[in-house]
């Protein structure tokens, strides 16, 4: 009898990327919904943010830090809830099984919903970016758009990667996937320092904050996109970078290995095909 | 088998019986963690973490000073809206909870159980576990940043009559967000919590009505939650409230009144428009519907 | 076809019990204990057994989602825990009841999905997408969200899924659960097409109709508490029950009363009942001690100048197998047994 020809190695490594990344570009498509709440919403809760800085009469670029931190906030939460406790919610419907059954990687199923929220995520940055930008009057000093564009890659290589470390972590976890991702939103939003300069934390809990490519990543883009921002920033912006650049590196190192660890403690455990609601 | 009367009573008192059970039912899914110690930080953590977001931002600006009005203002103001934030998400995220996670959804609705009554019951255990955030968060605000709450000049009168009434709105706008949800996809589980987070924006939760661009301000008046905040922190703050010029015309019984027929409002609309999508959300079948992606 | 497609060796199975417990609760749960069986490639394998009896978990073991706690297993010669990736590529399973798969995509887009984490190119995807909506009547349903899918629709779909990539061992676990007769019916044609059509292919099914294991199956195991009771082809279980022969007869009165008493005495004849029918014959049920006792029935009845209208004979069936070796039936649950020693 003869066999289909099927790919395998690399071919089938982005067959997988592309196929897992496919509901999610459709799908952003065909419940538009989403673009009202997941933009307009978000904004107005920005906008309150701006606000208190105008109560407090603070310096201009400091309406800036608050606009370009609750953009950036769509890509954390895309992070936390549609790539870290994903494996979970997929786990709850039956797809995981069929994934891990699947012979292409897990690492690839992951990069798929990365590549697919990362669309998402950017549709809702920069609708949140562009309208705050035009009601608040924000004022841009770019010195460098190359240089500015690589933060940002940057940026989300090692954010992305550490959700795919996220995302294995919560392979072998239940419930508590779901409320640890609930646990991550406002002590990230103030450890990282998302609406004000990370440096007012303090050194130490600036430092530790860096964990988070976020926060790295915003002081960075900050000193970039604003006058103010170089005084107020924490590191330099090419140390930022080359710390980024490494963290990329380390994030989607960890989390192969982690997948493959946590992948065979799943299969150990039986926590692969559980249900534990 | 004879039956006593209060069991007869509470068994044919399907409303009654409806509250209690979602309420038992919202504390086993909210308590139901594998680890007890995780769940007391979640509980401290976050709306800690909230407040001090607005701490650091003032504190950059102001170069630390805390002990002004504005600070008082901001800081009761973001712990008091924690419970705007758990109401309103608590019961349209439990449609969403019922209906994709659980598939549960109608399952309950072809019990006798009354949903409206089911999903303030939901609700209310949010409720439960806010409240204590709040105080947690209030106690921190007094014993590290010296917030000027003394228990012994509160108005409580004002301060309880105020919150029932102001509980009674939130839990309305709850209801008409969780009857949204009856007929929206899974993505809807932001929807309370966008919601929650725009009202940040009109009801001087974190700041001054005053700071809006004056054709905004008026929007701000819209909002039950605008006056129960200031009514809250009247009597909270008690000497040491400074109002500001937007809500400061309106005596303590105005904004009792104004609550109350937002209540009144907001309950009889919330009725109605729980029970129409609810048909609506039956004719189109999408009591079951699974919409993950 | 020759050759084992499965290969297991004193597999076995426990689980730890987490959550709260109370005093005298059990800490381990034993799915499945000395397990040794071999499939032959070619070969549509059943396994029957009771709810919690550990059929899924062997399934699940052998398709690398669970690692088996002692012993071994093979599939396609391949080891189920350290070669576990290989044997993805030459494995699907489909399970009854199943939710996966995205609402919002079409079913055309959940199979293009599918078949693509299995290697599968574009066109090669599509084509076969095509055949088996064909084959198996979602043709028209192509471009229907599978939110909007019945029940028994997302079933079929699920069930193409299995088959789409073309591989050589299926485990099929309950796959025509909650499904109508007529769905249920198009798919134990479909598995019998396929596997006449690929001699070298190997099924596993689990299943809780009798009717069916017996219909598809070529040899069928019965496994209890996590035991394997019994393995052999469904004639040759139902010719291990040691069973009197059971008779049921239709004839005309005879010249003389027919009595139960008069019968008896017949050789080999142990059981009689008589029930008149209600247009004048009677109806005979018969045990008989052995086939050859209907010889000396027939004569006898011939004597008595009764005529015989008709003959049924009741074959042992596979649920008669099923309760004598497990001892109850398929409806009780043994999901919850306690603690091994």
């Amino acid at each position: 009898m003869s066999e289909l020809a099927k790919a395998t190695g690399l071919k089938l490594f982005w067959y997988t990327v592309w196929a897992r990344a496919y509901p999610r570009l459709i799908g952003s498509f065909r419940e538009k919904s989403w673009m009202f709440f997941e933009t307009v919403l978000p904004l107005l809760a920005v906008a309150a943010f701006v606000f208190v800085y105008r109560a407090l009469d603070a310096p201009a670029d400091y309406v800036g830090f608050a606009v370009v931190g609750g953009a950036m906030t769509a890509f954390w939460l895309n992070v936390l809830w549609s790539m870290a406790s994903q494996l979970y919610w997929d786990k709850e419907q039956g797809n995981l099984e069929i994934y891990v059954m699947a012979p292409g990687s897990l690492m690839a199923v992951l990069l798929g919903m990365a590549v697919g929220g990362l669309v998402m995520a950017a549709a809702r940055a920069l609708t949140i970016l562009a309208l705050s930008t035009l009601l608040f009057g924000v004022s841009y000093q770019l010195g460098s758009l190359p240089f500015l564009a690589v933060i940002f890659t940057l940026t989300m290589i090692a954010l992305y990667g550490m959700g795919m470390l996220f995302a294995s972590v919560f392979l072998v976890a239940g419930r508590e996937a779901w409320h640890l991702s609930n646990l991550l939103q406002e002590p990230i939003y103030l450890a990282s320092g998302f609406y004000f300069p990370v440096r007012a934390m303090g050194f130490w809990v600036a430092t530790f904050a860096s964990i988070l490519p976020l926060t790295l990543g915003l002081d960075a883009m900050r000193q970039l996109l604003f006058s103010a921002g170089a005084t107020l920033g924490f590191l330099s912006v090419p140390a930022e970078a080359s710390i980024l650049a490494v963290m990329g590196v380390l994030f989607i190192g960890a989390a192969y290995q982690s997948l493959s660890k946590l992948e065979a403690r799943g299969r150990r455990d039986g926590r692969l095909i559980e249900k534990r609601r | 088998m004879k039956e006593s009367l209060s069991l007869k009573r509470y068994r044919g008192n399907t409303k009654w019986r409806s509250f209690t059970v979602a309420a038992w039912l919202g504390w086993q899914v909210e308590s139901n963690w594998a680890d007890p110690f995780l769940f007391s930080i979640y509980s401290v953590a976050r709306p800690l973490a909230a407040v001090l977001i607005l701490v650091v931002m003032y504190s950059v600006i102001t170069n630390g000073v805390l002990d002004t009005p504005l600070f008082a203002y901001i800081y009761l103001g973001n712990a008091l809206y924690m419970l705007v934030g758990a109401v309103i998400t608590g019961v349209s995220w439990a449609v969403i909870d019922d209906r994709e996670r659980y598939g549960m959804l109608k399952h309950l609705h072809l019990t006798p159980m009354d949903g409206y009554w089911y999903l303030v019951g939901r609700g209310m255990t949010k409720l439960l576990v806010a409240t204590v955030s709040v105080l947690i968060t209030l106690i921190f605000g007094v014993l590290v940043f010296g917030l000027p709450l003394d228990w012994a000049t509160v108005n409580w009168g004002l301060f309880l009559s105020s919150t029932a009434l102001g509980l009674i709105c939130m839990t309305g706008i709850g209801l008409c967000l969780g009857a949204l949800t009856l007929q929206t996809a899974r993505h809807f589980w932001s929807m309370g919590e966008a919601v929650a987070g725009a009202l940040y924006l009109f009801t001087g939760a974190i700041f001054p009505l005053d700071v809006l661009p004056s054709y905004l301000i008026p929007i701000g008046y819209l909002f039950p939650v605008t006056y129960w905040l200031e009514a809250a922190r009247r009597a909270l703050l008690g000497p040491h409230f400074v109002g500001f010029p937007t809500l400061a015309w309106l005596s303590d019984g105005a904004l009792l009144a104004i609550l109350a027929g937002f209540a009144v409002g907001l309950s009889v609309v919330s009725w109605l428009y729980y029970h129409w999508s609810l048909h609506q959300a039956k004719e189109k079948g999408l009591i079951d519907m699974q919409t993950s992606y | 076809m020759g050759a084992n497609a499965v290969h297991i060796e004193d597999l076995g199975r426990i689980y730890k019990v987490r959550g709260p417990k109370h005093k005298g609760d059990a800490r381990t749960l034993v799915a499945l204990e000395h397990i040794d069986l071999n499939i032959e490639r070619g070969e549509l394998f059943g396994l029957l057994g009771p709810n919690g009896a550990g059929k899924t978990t062997l399934l699940k073991i052998l398709s690398t989602l669970l690692l088996p706690t002692s012993g071994s297993a093979r599939v396609e010669g391949l080891d189920v825990v350290k070669q576990a990736h290989g044997i993805r590529h030459l494995i699907c399973m489909v399970s009854g009841g199943e939710t996966s798969g995205y609402g919002l995509l079409t079913v055309e887009e959940n199979l293009w999905m599918f078949a693509r984490f299995y290697g599968l190119d574009n066109r090669t995807a599509r084509q076969r997408i095509g055949q088996f909506l064909e084959v198996m009547g979602l043709a028209d349903r192509r471009r229907t969200k599978i939110s909007d899918l019945s029940t028994g629709l997302r079933q079929k779909m699920n069930f193409i899924r299995g088959f789409i990539s073309d591989p050589k061992v299926v485990f099929l676990d309950e796959p025509t659960l909650g499904l109508d007769v007529s769905a249920a019916r198009v798919m134990r044609q479909f598995v019998k097409d396929w596997m006449k059509a690929h001699p070298d292919r190997t099924i596993l099914l689990t299943t809780h109709y009798m009717a069916e294991a017996d219909q598809l199956c070529d040899r069928l195991a019965i496994i209890d508490r996590g035991r394997l009771l019994a393995c052999d082809t469904p004639d040759a279980l139902k010719r291990g029950l040691r069973r009197e022969v059971t008779y049921s007869l239709k004839v005309t009165l005879g010249a003389q009363e027919l009595t139960r008493e008069r019968l008896q005495q017949v050789e080999g004849v142990r059981q009689v009942t008589i029930t008149p029918s209600s247009n004048g014959y009677l109806e005979l049920a018969l045990i008989l001690a052995h086939d050859e006792a209907l010889t000396r029935v027939l004569a006898f009845l011939n004597g008595q100048k009764s005529s015989l209208i008709s003959l049924d004979k009741h074959e042992p069936t596979l649920e008669d197998v099923f309760i004598e070796r497990v001892g109850r039936g398929l409806d009780v649950d043994t999901s919850k047994r306690g603690a091994h020693e």
